[in-house]
């Protein structure tokens, strides 16, 4: 018996062995690949903090770099030094400034961060919550020629989810638009352009109110408590300091109201309603899906009944009997609701 | 002008007006793609909006999808379909088993014999190979050539969509899709072709989910072996009037127990496993048409039964001379079988089963028809016991189950080892047929992986705790 014990133990010791020591892949060798990583992920992030400073055209200094990083200001002191003997950024007094080199690479490390967001929201299943951090991750791993293929892949997307742009393979970004949601006036109209994913606590309740970049706002109360809007047919009420995270871009008053406020979610059995566009939250494969089945500008569609259950609802769409869920419907938006004659 | 110098200032405004456009560019275009294509086809088809006094498909939708006559009526058409299919195969089984095992068998070994063959040839060859694959095909073949052609009835009837129309609500709590209800439903027949029918989402993380929760969907092969031990150590413990419903009453535990554990899963799998897969929700439920009968008996005996047939036969085969080999092949005066079941008694008898157990979910991994006679046969050798069986290596069965019932208790089991027998017959790895279709169907050694190690573990793990905490309760 003592052969077969013998064995048993033998071949678990030599599959450990194998995977700890295996070449290229083993884990001891990525242990150390992930030491030496996580020094240069910190030099990485300092530059992305360098250039959101210049963009934003505020100042850097060690001060603000550590609280950014969520680093002492000791060890900061220590990573400037190193930036700065790679000729990436030069000091000026207390304030810190990026060489062109060191431009160039923040930007790229940027591009991949935006880029990989845009793919997250696009082509996986992963939530607003989720992608920020992904990118946050993967921006460091994402060699510019990958990023590239990755941007050809898509079709070299202009802006990111939240409504950034995505610099250039030539490092190229333009100027800054958008002002704070808290800056209109009472009854102004504007559209969301950008969405400020950090820090992650207010982003999440951004994302919890349903906002997302393209949406058309009206304000309707502002005060040092609360900024109160309507968008997409409901009102939101934010803290002022929750709502500057949010930067729109006003529209002319002249304009006319194009954005239909109701959503097929509301549609009861027996009632009909002509599609209007779908919302801008619905991206990837499942929008490409929706428009699948025929579900564009100036179809009429009409729901037939429910489930026992309450969800889903089964909608009658260009003769085909269609069921969709609730959060799908929401994402549909509709006009001239009626009964179905 | 200098055509370098226009051709510099047209790049340099594109790249300018690219900020321009908008974040929402590619769907607008693809937008305007979708409405042309739409355009086009409304100019060319013409469409009868116009609707009947009475429409015959919204009254039968009606019914099908109420509040009060939904459910029991899905419920009925589940039990008419179970209860044909068992009543159903009992017949043609009994006939196939007896002409395989009773008449061909033994001409088999007389033929054998008389051609003098070596005995060891003929071990392999009949009472290992033949033997395996006469019985799978026996137990397998008639339930599902009943199941699948009933089913797809329903399915060409179109029924099966207002099925996962009225559940959908609460796969897609467990992050599923209602048409898994099907596939789960595909699964009671067998699993092979339970994950084939997965086909039918078009969501590929939901599909996902479907294809690697199917097996807590008890299978065809894994009934037999419920019954049989819920009937010899739990039944025989209520009074006999009750036996019969307190072993249908166990079995139906290990059912829901199953759908338990495969809402359980689906919800992890989603959140964690997952996350990532892309995900979008579609199901049509198609206008009702009266079922083709002759054609789909057909596609459904050639695609899914002889399909589903062929591969278990072909990983049978191997089973059966394994399982010949390992108790024919002797070191150092006990066989093969016998050294690998004492190595895994103890680990065996810690999570309340045993090494002959353990054992037969090894080498019966082609098909669950066959571990309940590999069981047995292997107990007969491991014990010792002389005067039963057909011999080392031959797979049988009992008449009657007092008979089964003496010879697993003469190897020391006890009513535990019934229990967990159930509870790993359920949370177990799919068979090999199943594992090497969700390796076609998925094209991923992760996945198959997935499937096969997630039910072991949690197998193992329950039968742990169920073992510890019956010991701790009967002292």
């Amino acid at each position: 018996m003592s052969e077969l014990t013998g064995i048993l133990t033998l071949v678990p010791a030599a599959l450990a062995i194998y995977f700890l020591f295996r070449p290229g892949r083993g884990w001891l060798e990525r242990w150390r690949r992930w030491l030496r990583l996580s020094d240069r992920v910190l030099s990485e992030d300092a530059l992305k903090h360098l250039y959101h400073c210049e963009y934003e055209q505020r100042e850097a200094t060690v001060q603000s770099l550590s609280g950014a990083l969520g680093t002492p200001v000791e060890k900061v002191a220590g990573l400037v030094q190193r930036i700065e003997a790679g000729e990436l950024a030069t000091s000026e007094g207390a304030s810190l400034r990026l060489t062109p080199k060191g431009r160039e690479y923040a930007l790229r490390i940027i591009r991949a961060h935006r880029l990989w967001e845009r793919y997250l929201a696009e082509e996986t299943g992963l939530k607003e919550p989720d992608w920020h951090k992904r990118a946050e991750h993967q921006e460091h791993r994402l060699s510019s020629s990958e990023a590239d293929a990755l941007a050809a892949r898509m079709g070299n997307p202009p802006f990111d989810p939240h409504g950034d742009p995505i610099p250039t393979q030539q490092g190229q970004l333009p100027p800054r638009r958008g002002q704070p949601l808290t800056s209109l006036a009472v009854g102004e109209r504007a559209r969301i352009a950008h969405l400020e994913d950090e820090p992650e606590a207010v982003y999440a309740q951004l994302v919890a109110e349903g906002l997302h970049p393209l949406m058309v706002v009206q304000l309707t109360h502002l005060s040092a408590e609360r900024i109160c809007f309507w968008a997409e047919g409901e009102e939101h009420l934010l803290a002022p300091i929750v709502a500057a995270n949010v930067s729109v871009v006003p529209l002319p008053r002249e304009q006319p109201v194009e954005e239909s406020l109701e959503t097929l979610a509301i549609l009861e059995p027996g009632e009909q309603a002509t599609v209007v566009g779908l919302s801008p939250n619905c991206r990837g494969l499942e929008r490409r899906r929706l428009m699948d089945l025929g579900l564009l500008p100036g179809t009429v569609v009409a729901a037939e009944m429910r489930s026992p259950v309450g969800d889903p609802t089964a909608f009658r769409i260009r003769g085909a009997l269609i069921a969709l869920r609730g959060e799908q419907a929401a994402n549909i938006r509709i006009s001239s609701r009626r009964q179905v004659a | 002008m200098n055509p370098v110098n226009t051709r510099k200032e047209v790049l340099e405004a594109a790249a300018n007006l690219r900020w321009e456009v908008g974040p929402n560019l590619h769907d607008s275009l693809m937008e305007a793609l979708y409405t042309d294509a739409a355009r086009i086809s409304d100019r060319v088809l013409s469409r009868d909006d116009a609707r009947p006094a009475f429409d015959l498909d919204r009254t039968i939708d009606r019914l099908v999808t109420s509040r009060w006559l939904g459910f029991p009526i899905m419920m009925l058409l589940m039990a008419v379909v179970l209860w044909v299919t068992i009543t159903g195969a009992n017949v043609p089984s009994s006939l196939l088993s007896s002409l395989f095992l009773e008449t061909l068998h033994p001409a088999l070994k007389q033929a054998a014999a008389a051609a003098g063959l070596a005995w060891w040839l003929d071990g392999l060859l009949i009472d290992g190979m033949f033997l395996a694959m006469a019985w799978v095909v026996s137990v397998m073949l008639p339930p599902m050539a009943i199941f699948f052609p009933l089913f797809t009835l329903l399915e060409d009837f179109g029924y099966l969509p207002r099925v996962a129309f009225n559940l959908d609500n609460w796969f897609k709590k467990a992050g599923a899709h209602g048409k898994q209800a099907l596939t789960m439903a595909m699964g009671y027949g067998c699993n092979a072709a339970g994950v084939v029918a997965t086909r039918v989402i078009d969501s590929p993380r939901e599909r996902l989910i479907a294809t690697l929760t199917n097996n807590f969907s008890l299978c065809n092969g894994r009934w037999p072996t419920q019954i049989l031990i819920a009937t010899i150590f739990i039944g025989s413990l209520a009074p006999p009037a009750l036996a019969g419903l307190v072993s249908a009453g166990s079995v139906m535990a290990v059912v829901l127990l199953g759908v338990g554990c495969t809402f359980l899963v689906s919800w992890g799998l989603s959140r964690t496993l997952l996350k990532g897969e892309a995900s979008a929700f579609s199901l049509e439920l198609p206008p009702y048409r009266p079922p083709r009968i002759l054609q789909t008996i057909y596609t459904s005996l050639i695609d899914r039964t002889l399909i589903v047939l062929w591969r278990a036969v072909v990983f049978s085969v191997p089973a059966g001379a394994a399982i010949w080999l390992v108790s024919n092949i002797h070191l150092g005066g006990a066989s093969l079988a016998e050294h690998l079941i004492q190595g895994m008694n103890p680990f065996g008898l810690l999570i309340g089963l045993n090494g002959v157990i353990l054992l037969a979910y090894i080498i019966a991994i082609p098909a669950n028809e066959i571990v309940i006679p590999t069981v047995l046969m292997l107990t007969v050798v491991s014990a010792g016991l002389t005067g039963v069986g057909e011999g080392a290596g031959v797979m049988f069965e009992f008449d009657s189950a007092s008979a089964t019932l003496a010879v697993l208790e003469a190897d020391g089991w006890t009513l535990l080892t019934g229990v967990n027998l159930m509870l790993f017959s359920l949370l177990h790895n799919p068979c090999s047929t199943t594992l090497y279709t969700i390796w076609k169907e998925t094209g991923s050694v992760k996945w198959t992986a997935a499937s096969a190690l997630l039910p072991i573990a949690m197998g193992l793990v329950v039968c742990f705790c169920v073992a510890q905490a019956f010991r701790w309760l009967g002292g």
